[in-house]
């Protein structure tokens, strides 16, 4: 086997097309042991243009390679991306957080990862580059092929970076999860909002809950329900019921029955969606 | 030392501050330099693996190990065919080294292999062909009770490994005359110990010396007969070296001996020294996990609270052999009992065997899963009753100069006062809106009397060496409770030197004096007592041989040794004064410490015990009614051990009790599917993280017992005991229902709010 630590962007797409299919990206490799390991190994988390988070062109710009502590204790998003530093945080252990990165949480697939999850309830895109040097931008909930499979083949292509349009005034974000424990556990539910409000009343929102299916699932009935609405009482509760009502997912004798996890998908919803409007009230600015 | 050490290094305990004392062990530990079972290599060592079986239950027709042996670098297969078909164990007689015509679980031993490496043993094992013949299996002991259950042992019949009915005092009386009977029915799971390092041994066969394994114990004397008994080998042909333990709990007190004697085995047959290391899945799905119990439990109170009896049918899981099972299933099913005034009892307990891992014990023997059960029970009446759980707790507890219904004597004794303190410091009278408490009592005994009528009491050694520094010898382990910082203590209080003077040693059988080993939290109590004795009967001799040497009388005094003229002496000079003398010996305290033999008869009723530790903590709780999440706030935990040794190392044992507690409480538990275990590693069996702890807040109520050594008793394995009860009844005053089946997740609470039909 050969682990190569790249240091330019060419160097990465060239030892991967050298490879013809045999090499794969990683970058923290936190989940890399519990696979079966490949022939070679290109190790992309010492690229400098993938470890920076900024504001460009209107857009906050995360690096693939950027890593969960990074992200969750970075100003801008604390500021403008709320629900995916609290999502980063919430990621496995420290030593997890230090060494993993948003890319690999995406690309791994994993069907409740936690900054995945947050990262689609904010809308964010996915910058990819290939072996043939082409570009292409996706949405991040695009990317999931089947359970802990991504659509991305990191033998032939990596992800760049991820833009999400930050919160800016009437705008906020949240995520939550429920776990058997408050660290190393997979969540039973984890669930993210991205709420925009006009004069008291929903204009905009996303939600989404996992494992639901094996990407992150936005509720789309739910979120029809509360568009022109105001995210009071009597709006929580029936978005409990609907979120609730707009899932099937499956049991397990590990973390929870079917029932419960239902369950806790509309209390959980409810409870981001409340927390993101409370974060857009139009005084505070964003986030 | 001829290296200059910076000054922040040279910290000096002197008695003021021995209260705090840390031996050297620890820094060892927290600086990654220890070296524990797992770090150990040997020149020439060969690795060992297990074969497991894959069904769990079948009949082994036939086992092939011609290609395993044609492997490159494969030293030694062993099968159950080259040993002899005789059954050893640990309370009962059940098991075999190696199945040897049928397998009762899945992961039960059938061969083992020694090669030059992991990879080459681990593929070794796979060559191996086993022809199995699957035969109906049981998983449920309740289940295997019945007639038409599969029988696991032959000459087991009705699949009972053990079991035991008692009664004493008019049961039949106490629920006439009762104002009110609660009764309920609570499971507990298996739980395993989860010990950091796994087991890992290295067996090395001399022809000179015999067997040496290379392993941490809690009891390596009493491993050690068990090793010696199913070898054939001479007793002092056997012997144990302890390595560091990365924690026991009483996981550690047999450990796992299949291990042990399989690598002892593949030692004499490849005639090289082997490894056998368990993987943390094997350590779950072939380890010894504590018993998992259905109790069934009926109480008889009158309306002012008082406790008149108490009636239980309590059935245990044993799995597929016995190990301690027996044992824990009589303290699961008694020790309990103790800490009430209870009148009448009658309890009946059946240990059933299932085509499940085998069992074995964890800290507190059972005795946690009671408490669970009764501390429940008795706020169940209370609430009831409309009385303040507190004030019947206080109108029931065991109070000095009491013998239990099991005749247990209570000597010194502060549950009363524990009980008190908890509730207090909880604020019990000042409760805060929205959160529920819950207050539980317990006992726990202090070594045992009775469990080996010979071996009562313990003995040390203590030497004065040449250069004035002293070590004690002594058979009881330290793994982590800070045992050998208490007695380097003990020694120096006795001898008046600094406890950094004193070192302890324990890890060899061959040189340690004997002892029953780090279990029922008797090594303060008794193991300390010994060494206070010999520690006492060095100082007498030191006093001898210094009064000689000086022509006039001496004494000890802040440290220093003294002539009644003010002539200082080292304890270097006096002791290589005896050593000159004696051509060569070092001079030696003898303790011996032997208590006197118990009351205790055929029907178990009598005093088990030296004397007795007791506790109550109490806990602050909150529900989260949308989810059914119970979020502890705080555990008061509050302890009778008598004078406490070492503030230190008593707060750590509290706060490393009441994080198992809690992990039994709401975490922890073996999940099976079909026998196969469905939660074999750390990442599915969930033990709690520090983020998932309370504040834990230990109160010591220090009333001198002279039972032990300067007045102080045992503080271990009670300290998981009471979070059980204490736990569940926060939980249940904040939710207001009861959850009877452990552990207490949110799922199971939410269900119960919810008024859903149990779906788990």
């Amino acid at each position: 086997m050969s682990y190569l630590t790249v240091s330019t962007l060419e160097e990465a797409l060239t030892s991967l097309s050298d490879s013809s299919g045999k090499a794969r990206v990683v970058a923290g490799a936190t989940d890399l042991f519990l696979q079966d390991l490949p022939h070679s190994l290109v190790d992309l988390s010492a690229l400098p243009e993938i470890t920076v988070v900024e504001e460009k062109d209107g857009l906050i710009s995360i690096g693939a390679a950027v890593t969960h502590t990074a992200a969750a204790s970075s100003s801008l998003i604390l500021a403008r991306a709320r629900a995916l530093a609290e999502g980063c945080s919430a990621v496995g252990s420290p030593q997890i957080r230090n060494i993993g990165t948003i890319g690999g949480n995406v690309i791994n697939a994993a069907p409740a990862a936690d900054a995945a999850v947050a990262l689609i309830s904010l809308g964010a895109e996915a910058v990819l580059i290939d072996v043939n040097r082409e570009t292409r931008q996706e949405a991040v909930e695009n990317l999931y092929w089947t359970y802990n499979r991504s659509l991305v083949d990191s033998s032939k292509e990596i992800l760049l970076r991820l833009l999400v349009k930050p919160c800016l005034g009437g705008e906020g974000s949240a995520f939550t999860r429920f776990a058997v424990r408050r660290a190393l556990a997979l969540p039973m539910v984890n669930a993210a909002a991205r709420v925009k409000l006009e004069n008291g009343l929903v204009k905009k929102v996303r939600l989404v809950a996992a494992p639901v299916r094996p990407a992150p699932t936005r509720l789309i009935q739910t979120e029809e329900l509360v568009i022109n609405q105001p995210v009071d009482k009597d709006t929580l509760k029936r978005v409990e019921v609907s979120a609730a009502g707009e899932v099937e997912v499956r049991g397990s004798q590990l973390r929870c029955s079917a029932r419960y996890r239902q369950h806790l998908v509309g209390v959980l919803i409810a409870r981001v969606l409340k927390i993101a409007a409370d974060r857009a009230d139009p005084g505070k600015a964003g986030d | 030392m001829i290296l200059k050490t910076p000054e922040k290094f040279t910290r000096q305990f002197g008695k003021a501050e021995s209260k705090g004392y840390q031996s050297p062990e620890v820094w060892s530990k927290v600086t990654g330099k220890a070296v524990y079972g797992i770090d150990l290599t040997l020149p020439g060592m060969l690795h060992g693996k297990i074969l497991r079986s894959p069904f769990p239950h079948a009949r082994i027709k036939q086992v092939d190990t011609r290609a395993a042996e044609a492997l490159p670098g494969v030293r030694a297969v062993l099968t159950g065919a080259e040993l002899e078909n005789r059954p050893f164990g640990i309370a009962v007689e059940d098991e075999l080294p190696l199945a040897a015509d049928k397998v009762r679980y899945i992961g039960d031993e059938v061969a083992a292999v020694a090669a030059v490496d992991l990879q080459t043993a681990e593929r070794a094992i796979k060559a191996i062909k086993v022809e199995y013949e699957e035969l109906p299996a049981v998983y449920d002991p309740v289940e295997a009770l019945k007639d038409e259950a599969p029988l696991l042992h032959d000459n087991f019949p009705g699949n009972i490994a053990w079991q035991r009915e008692v009664e004493r005092g008019s049961l039949s009386a106490a629920f006439t005359e009762a104002d009110l009977v609660v009764e309920e029915r609570f499971t507990v799971p298996a739980i395993h110990p989860a010990y950091l390092e796994p087991i890992a041994c290295i067996a090395v066969n001399d022809p000179y010396t015999g067997i040496t394994l290379h392993t941490a114990l809690q009891s390596p004397d009493a491993v050690r007969e068990i090793v010696a008994r199913v070898l054939k080998y001479p007793l002092s042909k056997v012997n144990i070296n302890g390595p560091v333990m990365g924690g026991g709990f009483g996981g550690r007190v047999y450990g796992n001996l299949k291990v042990y004697i399989l690598s002892a085995l593949l030692a004499i047959k490849s005639g090289s020294p082997v490894k056998i290391q368990l993987t943390r899945e094997e350590e779950f799905t072939a380890g010894r996990p504590m018993i998992a119990a259905v109790i069934k439990m009926k109480m008889a109170v009158r309306s002012d609270g008082t406790i008149l009896g108490r009636e239980a049918d309590i059935i245990t899981d044993n799995g597929a052999y016995s190990a301690q099972a027996p044992w824990v299933s009589k303290t699961l099913s008694e020790r309990n009992d103790s800490v009430y005034r209870i009148p009448a009892i009658k309890t009946r307990v059946r240990l059933a065997y299932t085509n499940k891992v085998p069992t074995g014990q964890y800290r507190a023997y059972g005795n946690q899963a009671a408490n669970f059960a009764t501390e429940s029970l008795i706020d169940i009446a209370a609430k009831k009753l409309d009385l303040d759980p507190l004030e019947l707790r206080l109108k029931n507890c065991v109070r000095e100069g009491d013998t239990t219904v099991h005749g247990l004597q209570i000597g010194k004794c502060g549950l009363a006062e524990c009980l008190q303190a908890a509730a207090k410091e909880i604020g019990w009278d000042r409760k805060k809106a929205g959160r529920g408490y819950g207050l539980s009592a317990a006992i726990h005994a202090n070594g045992s009397l009775v469990f080996d009528k010979n071996f009562r009491g313990a003995s040390a050694l203590v030497r004065l060496e040449l250069d004035g520094r002293i070590t004690i010898f002594t058979g009881e382990q330290d793994y982590g409770q800070g045992t050998h910082a208490a007695f380097a203590q003990i020694a120096a209080r006795a001898l008046d030197v600094s406890p950094v003077q004193v070192t302890v040693e324990s890890k060899q059988t061959k040189t340690a004096p004997f002892s029953t080993g780090a279990l029922a939290m008797r090594q303060t109590t008794v193991g300390g007592k010994a060494i206070q004795l010999a520690a006492e009967d060095l100082r007498e001799k030191i006093f001898k041989a210094a009064a000689e040497l000086v022509g006039e009388p001496v004494a000890m005094e802040n440290e220093v040794l003294r002539s009644i003229s003010g002539q200082e002496l080292e304890l270097a000079e006096v002791a290589y004064h005896y050593h000159s003398a004696t051509s060569g010996l070092r001079m030696t305290g003898e303790g011996k410490f032997v208590p006197a033999e118990s009351d205790y008869d055929e029907s178990g009723y009598g005093n088990i015990s030296l004397t007795y530790s007791f506790a109550s903590h109490a806990v602050e709780a909150e529900i989260d009614q949308a989810t059914g999440e119970l979020i502890i706030h705080r555990l008061v935990a509050v302890h009778d051990s008598g004078r406490i040794v070492n503030h230190l190392t008593a707060r750590g044992q509290v706060y490393g009790g009441a994080a198992q507690g809690f992990g039994m409480s709401c975490f922890e538990g073996y999940l099976f599917d079909q026998g196969r275990v469905a939660n074999a590693s750390l990442a599915d069996y969930k033990i709690p993280t520090a983020l998932d702890l309370p504040q834990i807040d230990p109160l010591f109520i220090e009333i001198e017992d002279p039972a032990g050594p300067y007045g102080s008793k045992g503080l271990g394995e009670i300290v998981m005991v009471p979070v059980l009860g204490a736990v569940a009844n926060a939980a249940a005053d904040a939710a207001g229902v009861h959850v009877t089946d452990l552990p207490l997740t949110a799922e199971k609470i939410y269900q119960a709010l919810a008024g859903w039909e149990c779906e788990l």
